[in-house]
């Protein structure tokens, strides 16, 4: 027992030390349900009959632990370090991946913004490609972030709008309109969560913690741009296919039951760099800045463009401009 | 490199003399070129400019003001060359520089296999006779449209440099020079940040294609493409699978 690092706890527990401190519903949950676990295995470890190996029984208390934690957005520093370095080993043990989860916060005096222009973009749909692998989406139910709209020319009309076109493009008399999470300013779907797991960064990004997540789908109902997506089934992708550079709130592995979304890369654009669609695009047709610094090139759309907001009636305020040369 | 461009153009200038030495008197040779092209010899910025960026190198080169643009924040715009680092991958093959715009180097890329090799001088050099397999990549659709011929863009006395409106050399590297002089609209918003690809990040340098980088000079309309896959649902899925 004294060699396995989570039997300490339930030790702590048994000795009475938990009646003396400050313990919320939850973590007496955690401790005395860890202590049955722990129990369990304490009875499996000397019953030689048992299969298990020390893996499986890592693993086994590693997802216990994930079970039980708390809501990213109120954790310590010290609980997102712990969560994070629990799901990494899990990546490992589970499927052989080793993959860099960041915790990484909003820089100050950063307020992301996008912008897209309607008159360059030719509907290749490279930014959906880019989408795909850089946020490990599901590629049996072939997630897709990104809708790149086909309209014909001098009709405003998203219902006559198709984003399934499979043609050569651009296709005479049509222009394209890409849509994806508009990172609102006045976010609907964060209103309407029933437990607060999504909420609005300081960035500006609206995000999820995948495992608060009760999949209720409230959000999905709410959002007036279809940027939400649900797991219907755990997502897969193949293992050589996962990008290890991954953020807890952005395109870490996902669970069934739960809600995901666009989150301009947070793993990428924190650290600096572009998001993988403005990045992939062949076009130039995507513009992302940062809205606090007038010197971007966000800025600069926003000031010499004519740009339009998508369903702008709505007071959304989405952080996603459409501009046209 | 630098050592090889010079040998290549001094090789350029020996070949130039003794062609128009042996055949012909050199007055004639030279009231066959443009007035603007014999009044504007290779200034010697531009020849920094063009000899001053070598392959793996990262490099700064002089930085050349476009008057009437305005960059973001309305500030002069500046512009400032990088050359390629042969190491790193496509996306990130480009060194970190020191002026507010930089744009990827085209004379870096093509040093490997220089003009001068065919292009000696204003003749046409056939080094392997093999005309008919140089340049059938290029279609000439925008002289077409435009009625611009190989010298309206291409300075005749040296194929590496490009030739503005007012007879200044430009380096390939300077394309956006030479478009600008019929593309406003297009140049400003490249300028401000509305046009051209951006490369690197969004903190920091502004790394952008210059115009050759993504347009073809002579074809430069974007080709149509087959897009990658459609998505399965249009909208949003709102009942299970």
């Amino acid at each position: 027992m004294s060699d396995d690092p989570t039997a300490e706890s339930p030790e702590r527990s048994s000795d009475g030390s938990m009646l003396h401190k400050r313990v919320d519903r939850r973590g007496a949950l955690g401790m005395l349900l860890g202590g049955v676990v722990v129990g369990t295995q304490a009875l499996g470890a000397c019953a030689p009959l048992s299969a298990e190996t020390d893996e499986e029984r890592e693993v086994k208390l590693l997802a216990w632990r994930e079970y039980i934690k708390g809501n990213y957005r109120f954790m310590t520093e010290g609980e997102r370090a712990e969560t994070i370095a629990r799901l990494e080993r899990l990546a490992e043990l589970q499927r052989g991946v080793e993959v860099t989860i960041q915790s990484t916060g909003a820089q100050p005096g950063v307020l992301f913004g996008y912008a897209f222009n309607i008159s360059k973009c030719k509907g290749f749909r490279r930014c959906i490609e880019a989408c795909i692998n850089e946020n490990n989406l599901d590629r049996n139910a072939d997630t897709q972030y990104i809708r790149i709209f086909e309209i014909e020319d001098g009709v405003v009309n998203l219902d006559k709008a198709d984003a399934t076109f499979q043609h050569e493009v651009p296709a005479e008399g049509h222009f394209y309109m890409g849509t994806q999470c508009f990172q609102c300013a006045n976010p609907p779907c964060v209103k309407v969560c029933p437990v607060g797991a999504t909420w609005q960064e300081p960035d500006g990004i609206t995000v999820i913690d995948y495992d608060w997540c009760i999949g209720c789908r409230y959000c999905m109902a709410a959002c007036p741009y279809w940027a939400r997506r649900f797991n219907w089934a755990a997502p897969e992708v193949p293992v050589e296919e996962v990008n290890p550079n991954q953020h807890y709130l952005g395109n870490r592995a996902r669970k069934k039951g739960c809600v995901e979304k666009c989150t301009f890369c947070i793993h990428r654009t924190r650290q600096g760099r572009l998001p993988a669609c403005a990045e992939a695009c062949p076009t130039g047709a995507r513009v992302f800045g940062n809205l606090l610094d007038p010197d971007s090139e966000i800025r600069w759309v926003l000031a010499n463009k004519r740009v339009f907001q998508l369903k702008e009636d709505l007071k959304t305020e989405p952080r996603f401009w459409y501009f046209s040369d | 490199m630098n050592r090889i461009r010079v040998e290549a153009a001094a090789w350029c200038l020996a070949a130039a003399w003794l062609a128009s030495g042996c055949h012909e008197p050199s007055a004639t040779k030279a009231g066959e070129l443009p007035r603007s092209v014999v009044a504007m010899p290779i200034d010697s910025a531009t020849a920094a400019r063009n000899a001053s960026l070598e392959p793996g190198a990262l490099a700064t080169v002089q930085a050349v003001p476009v008057e009437l643009w305005k960059g973001p924040g309305d500030r002069p715009f500046e512009v400032a060359l990088r050359s390629a680092a042969p190491e790193a991958g496509h996306s990130r093959m480009f060194g970190t520089i020191t002026l507010p715009i930089a744009l990827r180097s085209r004379t870096a890329a093509i040093s490997q296999y220089p003009c001068t090799s065919c292009h000696l001088g204003r003749k046409v050099v056939m080094v392997n006779k093999r005309i008919g397999d140089a340049h059938n990549n290029i279609q000439p659709v925008h002289p077409a449209q435009t009625g611009a011929v190989c010298s309206t863009c291409h300075s005749p006395d040296d194929v590496q440099l490009l030739t503005l409106k007012s007879g200044e050399r430009a380096t390939l590297d300077e394309s956006y020079r030479l478009c600008a002089q019929c593309h406003f609209p297009e140049a400003k918003a490249w300028a401000g940040g509305a046009h051209g690809k951006r490369l690197d990040g969004w903190q920091g340098r502004r790394v952008v294609m210059a115009c050759a980088d993504c347009h073809d000079p002579h074809k430069p309309a974007v080709q149509p493409r087959i897009p990658f896959r459609a998505p399965q649902i249009e909208r949003t899925r709102s009942h299970g699978p």
